[in-house]
């Protein structure tokens, strides 16, 4: 009985004494930083959701391998005895990740609102030059190369507009970069060609002024073509009374230089020879007196410099006639008018009326502004 | 004697309960990340990411949890098995739902792309019959080569789907459907605007 009460006893003590040392472990055991490894795996959430991990990169990388550094620090302190852990490194890493993960949301945030405006300004402005190039070039005779690549331009501008209001902002940057090369590159080359041709409007403007001051003093009928308008104005007395639309030569920008180049030839001309419908297949002409005297010398100079064969023609035949109407410039160079707006021309024309055709009787700037 | 043979079994009995409950759930572990990885797979960062992002969310903070009791002196992994049982079952929903999406995206490019080539020879038909007069020739030739740039974003779509960029495909399709449709309505106008004169 007395061995039992001994036995009993000495377990007690055991227990006592075993209980003691692990209410010490447990005191004097460093805390796992539970609390700050919590803290930092939301703020790296956070950050994700912020969508750092796209717009704000690095910061993002860096704060995700602190909070990687920081467990694999935590698991490998896990490893020692109890008593010789340290988590101190375990809190610097998490720590400095949880100064990334918030950089990041924080630049992610701005780039992504910065680069939201950008692109939202970006998109308007390249509707601005789809909108310019089709009032400008829808009926210049633009090359079919340079055509496709504003077609392509408008379809990857779509695209960018699709993606952007889905938040996918780089993509869309991407998107609107391609459109912007395609779109600025067809519109300088267009608007370079259209500048080069405008560059005799100086001359246009003298003979507009000198055709309708004769028509003012000759008290008499003029016939002004203005090539870029599409247009043909008559002209009595020096004042406008009639306005029709008019169809050209395929090739229509820039003088005529040679027989076949389906140019419609720029200059102070006269009518020479009026046929009915009897005499021409295009309802009823007006012949031109092309090539006058300017033109002969100037495609003369041209042979003379070698920028034109010598095997090279001048052409003739150009005409005002009829059978237009048809939507687009078809001629071999001539000026077409639908048959009933020919037959006013053709009523008001005689030999020896004048007939003015110039590239444009409006400025670029006045053209580019309207 | 009696009482010594009781403790000794009630030792055994605990040490059996506190390493029964103290072992990392290793395997739980592995499967959970077999079944995030089956989601990664599955796209589920392209069709559901808020998803899949709440997934993995959820895994690093078990793995926290682990590592957490792993500190402890009496470890208990009973919670983070819980926790690691409800994120598994989350990844497989997560790749069953991109799965759906995938699914729902795919078709939705099958139905643009049905609509759109339909659209494509609708404006073709409506071509023969617009106005040519006063500059609408021009505008039809503008038109035609617009027509074929569509028609070159479609085959691109085409080539999208066929190599399983849905979402690519289907940006590419809704932009050329876009450019399509409004060439049909600028026909349709015209044809109208001539018809009411």
């Amino acid at each position: 009985m007395r061995n039992g009460w001994r036995t009993s006893l000495i377990f007690a003590a055991a227990a006592m004494l075993l209980t003691l040392i692990i209410i010490l472990m447990i005191r004097f055991t460093p805390d796992p930083p539970v609390s700050e490894m919590k803290f930092a795996r939301e703020t790296l959430s956070q950050a994700g959701k912020d969508r750092a991990d796209t717009y704000s990169k690095k910061l993002y990388t860096d704060a995700k391998k602190y909070y990687d550094s920081a467990l694999v620090n935590w698991q490998q302190q896990n490893e020692r005895f109890i008593y010789f852990r340290n988590y101190d490194k375990v809190l610097i890493f998490a720590n400095l990740s949880i100064e990334r993960a918030d950089q990041a949301a924080e630049n992610s945030i701005n780039s992504t609102s910065t680069l939201k405006i950008k692109l939202k300004q970006k998109i308007e402005s390249l509707n601005d030059l789809v909108k310019e190039i089709n009032d400008l070039f829808t009926t210049y005779p633009l090359t079919s190369e340079t055509r496709n690549r504003i077609s392509k331009g408008k379809i990857v501008l779509k695209e960018a507009e699709i993606v952007y209001k889905k938040g996918q902002y780089l993509q869309a940057n991407r998107k609107l970069t391609d459109a912007e090369y395609l779109l600025t590159y067809s519109y300088d080359d267009a608007t370079a060609n259209l500048r080069n041709y405008f560059k005799s409007y100086p001359v246009w403007k003298n003979w507009v002024n000198k055709t309708i001051n004769d028509s003012r003093i000759n008290k008499d009928y003029s016939i002004i073509i203005d090539k870029f308008s599409r247009k043909c104005f008559i002209y009595l007395n020096g004042v406008r009374k009639w306005e029709f639309n008019v169809e050209l030569g395929t090739n229509w920008v820039g003088d005529k230089r040679i027989k076949g180049d389906k140019a419609t030839p720029e200059g102070m001309y006269k009518i020479t020879r009026k046929f009915d419908s009897r005499k021409t297949k295009y309802y009823k002409a007006l012949l031109l007196d092309y090539p006058n005297e300017e033109d002969m010398a100037k495609f003369k100079s041209e042979i003379a410099k070698g920028s034109l064969p010598e095997s090279a023609k001048i052409g003739g035949l150009i005409e005002i006639h009829g059978n237009g109407g048809k939507g687009i410039d078809w001629t071999e160079g001539c000026v077409a008018l639908t048959d009933k707006e020919m037959d006013v021309v053709f009523k008001i024309s005689k030999v020896g009326t004048p007939v003015t055709i110039v590239g444009s009787m409006v400025d670029l700037e006045n053209i580019v502004n309207r | 004697m009696k009482n010594k043979v009781l403790m000794g079994l009630a030792a055994i009995a605990m040490v059996a309960v506190l390493s029964s409950c103290g072992k990392k759930p290793q395997a739980e572990i592995d499967a959970t990340n077999a079944a995030i990885e089956a989601a990664k797979t599955a796209e589920a960062a392209v069709y559901v990411p808020a998803e899949f992002t709440a997934v993995q969310d959820s895994m690093n903070a078990v793995m926290a949890d682990i590592t957490a009791q792993e500190s402890k002196l009496f470890k208990n992994f009973k919670a983070s098995k819980e926790k690691l049982a409800t994120t598994l079952t989350l990844a497989n929903q997560v790749a069953a739902n991109a799965a759906v999406k995938k699914e729902e995206v795919k078709k939705e490019v099958e139905a643009g792309m049905t609509a759109i080539k339909a659209v494509i020879e609708e404006n073709k038909t409506l071509m023969t019959k617009a106005p040519r007069g006063k500059e609408g020739a021009a505008v039809l030739e503008q038109m035609k080569t617009e027509m074929t740039t569509i028609e070159a974003s479609v085959v691109e779509a085409q080539g999208l789907f066929d190599k399983g960029s849905y979402m690519d495909a289907l940006n590419k399709v809704k932009a050329a459907s876009d450019r399509a449709t409004g060439i049909n309505t600028e026909l349709k106008d015209a044809i109208a605007k001539v018809k009411g004169r």
